[in-house]
């Protein structure tokens, strides 16, 4: 096996989806780890957020990740070699009341990471800061939206199903200082 | 009533009385049950863990509401109000007519 001490955020989350991928083990990475992918380490997180898409029991996530030594610790698994640590939230798979309109995939030289787009964490950040005004959600979208293609009329559609237009509306402009409203 | 479909009184307990009441913490919900802690706390982490619901403390006590970023949470709030309207009426009315005015400390009755 190889050695999990100085891989990044990436490709430690690469490496771990593969290992569940051959064992028959779906899963997308989620919340703060794809902001730390998507802004380049700008915002750190050394917690690897995975949902299960599939109805995979807890035993055997157990079971395969204990082939790549991450023991289970109350909610986490957790291995020696590094700082990083899993959880599997209780899915569904969901940005507020709706699924991802689509997953992507990166490949590392460790295996291919599938996660939510650029859009989808921006949605997942600002859900944060709509529900619970968390300025540090805002920051992060931010980071993201910033560096990557975001589809910023579809951030309104689901900001207007969620109740939040006017919030959406009134930070538009930190989220993308250069683009019109179209 | 909803306990074939939850597995359990107290995460029914639980359910209703944060749907009737928007937020509760634990030894509230057992008095008013008039039932053990240990359920209830239990039922309580459960649904949280899994998403359902979210906490803060205000001083000493831990308060629980409903995560509003919960994907059913309109589905789940729907039929938990259908199964409240389905209690008696006593118990209707407990669960949803306390009072949430302010009551300034030390008033006479």
């Amino acid at each position: 096996m190889i050695s999990l001490a100085g891989l990044s955020i990436g490709e430690l989350a690469a490496f771990v989806a593969d290992h569940l991928n051959e064992k028959g083990i779906d899963v997308v990475l989620v919340g703060g780890a794809c902001i730390s992918i998507y802004s380049e380490n700008a915002y750190s997180s050394f917690d690897l957020d995975f949902i299960a898409t599939g109805m995979t029991s807890r035993q055997k996530i157990r079971s395969a990740l204990a082939e790549i030594n991450f023991v289970e610790e109350k909610r986490y698994f957790k291995n020696p070699e590094t700082a990083y640590f899993i959880e599997f939230p209780s899915g569904p798979l969901a940005i507020g009341d709706e699924p991802p309109a689509e997953i992507t995939t990166l490949r590392y030289s460790t295996g291919f990471l599938r996660l939510l787009s650029p859009t989808d964490s921006v949605k997942d950040r600002l859900a944060a800061y709509y529900h619970w005004k968390d300025q540090q959600s805002l920051e992060q979208a931010i980071l993201v939206a910033r560096d990557h293609p975001v589809d910023f009329n579809e951030i309104l559609r689901w900001s207007t199903n969620e109740g939040f237009a006017e919030v959406f509306n009134s930070i538009r402009e930190r989220l993308a200082p250069h683009q019109k409203e179209s | 009533m909803l306990e074939p479909l939850l597995g359990s009184i107290s995460c029914e307990r639980v359910l209703v009385f944060l749907a009737a009441r928007e937020e509760g913490y634990a030894r509230e919900i057992a008095s008013f049950f008039t039932t053990s802690l240990a359920p209830i706390q239990k039922q309580l982490d459960k649904l949280e863990a899994g998403g359902v619901l979210v906490s803060r403390t205000a001083g000493r006590t831990r308060l629980y509401n409903f995560n509003p970023r919960y994907p059913f949470l309109a589905e789940l709030t729907a039929f938990l109000t259908k199964a409240i309207s389905f209690y008696e009426q006593d118990l209707q009315d407990r669960l949803l007519l306390n009072r949430r005015r302010p009551r300034r400390r030390g008033k006479p009755l």
